[in-house]
């Protein structure tokens, strides 16, 4: 009888100290689980201002004067080909009058 | 001891005491025991069962939320306006120390803060919260952090920021303090799509709404209207790019413009959206519609002559033409030299009854709606009488707005079938149910007429051409109504085109109001020198970056335009 005394005894302090390590382990968890929640906010919300930054930089206003100061002007319709094999045949064109020009020169 | 041992047989028993180490001992420490191990199980239970969230936020006086908003992209995927955090300021009158201190700093800081306001709300020690501003920056922020004063604290909020700017400022809308939609597409937001009432700056999870307007055709309407205002010396303009298959807006831009991020420019009445929001007598690109009702009818083909040599008399008022011919005119010169006493003799011809069905076949007369709320109902004339018919026929008399304008001359190039205009990209499987408004016969003569009114050398529309993309388009010069009568040389003029003419695929209505005759304009103010080649640079700009092939290459296959075909080009998620 003693024995069983004893014994449940042992169990029940090995129970407490098991419940309160596990109890522990999960509070540092939660609050590893806050902490991370809290960083994805603060990422969601850099990402939402960024988003907005650069779609604020990319807007076509600021864009436009940019491009023409580097000397790109608004595409023209006579750039639009259907297919490689014509694009390549007017590369080609405009390539091959200069050059040809050249020729004549000499 | 034999006694002893009988003496219990013949005496009573004694009542037995309860022995200190019997089973009863053993009984009582097991109950106890088990007790203890009731209590440890029990309180494994409870610890193991999730215990309730602390609660933290407490406030005095209840503040109502804000709404956080989808954000709104367009059809590309690119950014138009979207939700981020901001810092806004109260005051906790009861921790104020020196008010006179507070509202001396915070006004250097808030330069326009309002000073006897404050220092009222501030003298109320039963509130606990006033509301200072909202919606700071965090550089503002930290400039009043820094100011260190006991009382005030932030609360963080969302707020909506539009990176665009004034870009399509007129479609977006704005929305109010609270983040809660007020006009445009912010409130087709609300009132649709949903947004959340969250409390401080909680981002919500929402798809964004996709718009129909491709940012860069926006653009470059914006950018060309503004160079035609200065060219012109305009006070106003307004243009529009509308899918004629679909209905989809891709462009829609009035000057002055608005910014959605500021609502109380949107209130000025000079900045009302001209394209939806205002109504006007459009003038002589209503001939179109003249024109298609005669055909429509079959009461003429485009060879059928009209004599036009004689002013029309209407009532108090003569029509006449501004550039007689004197010679009869077929109903397509009528058309090309935009001769009002042909048009307003085709209206007669008609009469008032088929003219009136007419339009109403073609939702001129009744309101319509998009996304961004009602369209501006078309000013009707009181009566149906000739008079009217022929003023309309050229346009007078009748007010409507150009968007809806647009989608019933998108009808008569399109094959003759009705066109719902909207803002929201349609999907592409969602197949449009063919609601024939007119016939396609009318309709690919209407096309002919004016492809034939931009490549004739006489057309009205000659400065509206672009190399390649096979323009067609209809001028309009009007009178704008003043106190007492029509203005003299105070018009909208304005030009009607569809693009490529064989099949077209997009209309563009341009209108610019009250233009002066500079020199640009031949010293004149006639929509064919002004808004035909303001038109013609639009398309120009805009054909390329809709992937539209000019006419002298081979047709491009199926999924090569830019738009569809790869979503993820601009996306922004």
């Amino acid at each position: 009888m003693r024995m069983v005394i004893l014994g449940t005894l042992a169990l029940a302090l090995a129970s407490a100290f098991l419940l309160y390590a596990i109890n522990y382990d999960t509070r540092l968890l939660e609050d590893r689980v806050q902490a991370q929640e809290r960083a994805i906010e603060e990422a969601r919300r850099d990402i939402a201002v960024l988003k907005a930054e650069r779609a604020h930089l990319g807007r076509p206003d600021r864009i436009e004067p940019i491009a023409r100061a580097q000397g790109l002007r608004p595409a023209s319709e006579q750039q639009l080909v259907a297919n490689p094999e014509e694009a390549l045949a007017r590369a080609l064109a405009a390539m091959g009058e200069p050059a040809a020009s050249v020729e004549k020169g000499n | 001891m034999r006694a002893t041992a009988t003496r219990p047989q013949t005496r009573p028993p004694l009542p037995r005491r309860p022995s200190a180490n019997g089973p009863l001992r053993t009984l009582i420490a097991m109950i106890l025991m088990a007790l203890a191990f009731v209590a440890v199980a029990g309180q494994l239970v409870r610890l193991a069962l999730p215990s309730e969230p602390d609660i933290t936020s407490s406030l005095s006086e209840v503040v109502d939320g804000s709404y956080a908003r989808p954000d709104i992209v367009d059809r590309n995927g690119r950014l138009l306006a979207t939700d981020v955090e901001a810092y806004s300021l109260f005051a906790d009158p009861a921790y104020v120390l020196d008010r006179d201190e507070v509202v001396e700093k915070l006004s250097v800081v808030f330069p326009d803060l309002d000073q006897e306001g404050l220092r009222k709300d501030l003298a109320n020690r039963t509130r606990r919260f006033v509301w200072i501003r909202r919606g700071l920056s965090p550089k503002t922020a930290q400039a009043i952090h820094d100011l260190g004063l006991p009382g005030l604290d932030f609360r963080r909020e969302l707020r909506r920021a539009y990176p665009g700017g004034t870009l399509a400022g007129h479609v977006l809308g704005y929305v109010n303090i609270d983040n809660k939609g007020m006009a445009g597409i912010e409130r087709y937001v609300d009132e649709v799509v949903g947004v959340e009432a969250v409390q401080g700056a909680t981002l919500t999870e929402r798809a964004p709404v996709r718009l129909s307007l491709d940012i860069g055709v926006q653009h470059a309407v914006e950018a060309e209207l503004a160079s035609a205002m200065r060219r012109y010396k305009a006070q106003g303009a307004a243009g529009l790019v509308l899918d004629v298959a679909t209905g989809e807006i891709l462009a829609s831009a009035s000057f002055p413009q608005v910014d959605p991020a500021r609502p109380a420019m949107s209130l000025e009445k000079a900045r009302i959206d001209k394209i939806a929001s205002s109504t006007f007598e459009l003038g002589s690109v209503f001939k179109t519609v003249t024109v298609a009702m005669a055909l429509d009818a079959k009461l003429a083909t485009l060879g059928t002559i009209v004599d036009v040599r004689k002013p029309l008399a209407a009532g108090p008022y003569t029509i006449r033409d501004l550039h007689p011919l004197g010679r009869p005119l077929s109903v397509a010169e009528i058309f090309i030299h935009s001769s009002n006493v042909g048009a307003a003799m085709l209206a007669l011809q008609a009469g008032p009854e088929r003219m009136q069905a007419f339009l109403q076949q073609l939702l001129l007369l009744d309101s319509i709606k998009t996304e961004t709320g009602p369209v501006a109902a078309p000013q009707l004339p009181e009566q149906w009488h000739e008079i009217e018919a022929m003023t309309i026929a050229y346009g007078h008399g009748l007010a409507v707005a150009p968007l809806q304008f647009a989608a019933a001359a998108s009808a008569l190039v399109n094959g003759g079938n009705r066109v719902l205009p909207t803002f929201i990209k349609r999907r592409a499987d969602a197949g449009q149910a063919k609601v024939p408004l007119v016939q396609s016969e009318t309709s690919a003569r209407l096309r002919e007429l004016m492809r034939r009114n931009v490549i004739d050398p006489a057309g009205t529309g000659k400065r509206a051409s672009v190399a390649g993309y096979a323009v067609g388009g209809k001028t309009g010069t009007a009178e704008i109504p003043g106190p007492g009568g029509y203005r003299k040389q105070a018009v909208i003029s304005s030009f009607l085109a569809a693009f490529p003419m064989d099949r077209p695929k997009y209309l563009v209505f341009t209108l610019l109001f009250e233009p002066k005759p500079t020199d640009a304009a031949g010293g004149e103010v006639l929509a064919a020198l002004n808004a035909a080649p303001t038109t013609g640079r639009i398309i120009a700009r805009i054909g390329p970056l809709l992937g539209m092939l000019p006419a002298t290459a081979v047709a491009a296959p199926a999924g090569m335009t830019f738009d569809a075909a790869s979503p993820a080009k601009y996306e922004a998620r």
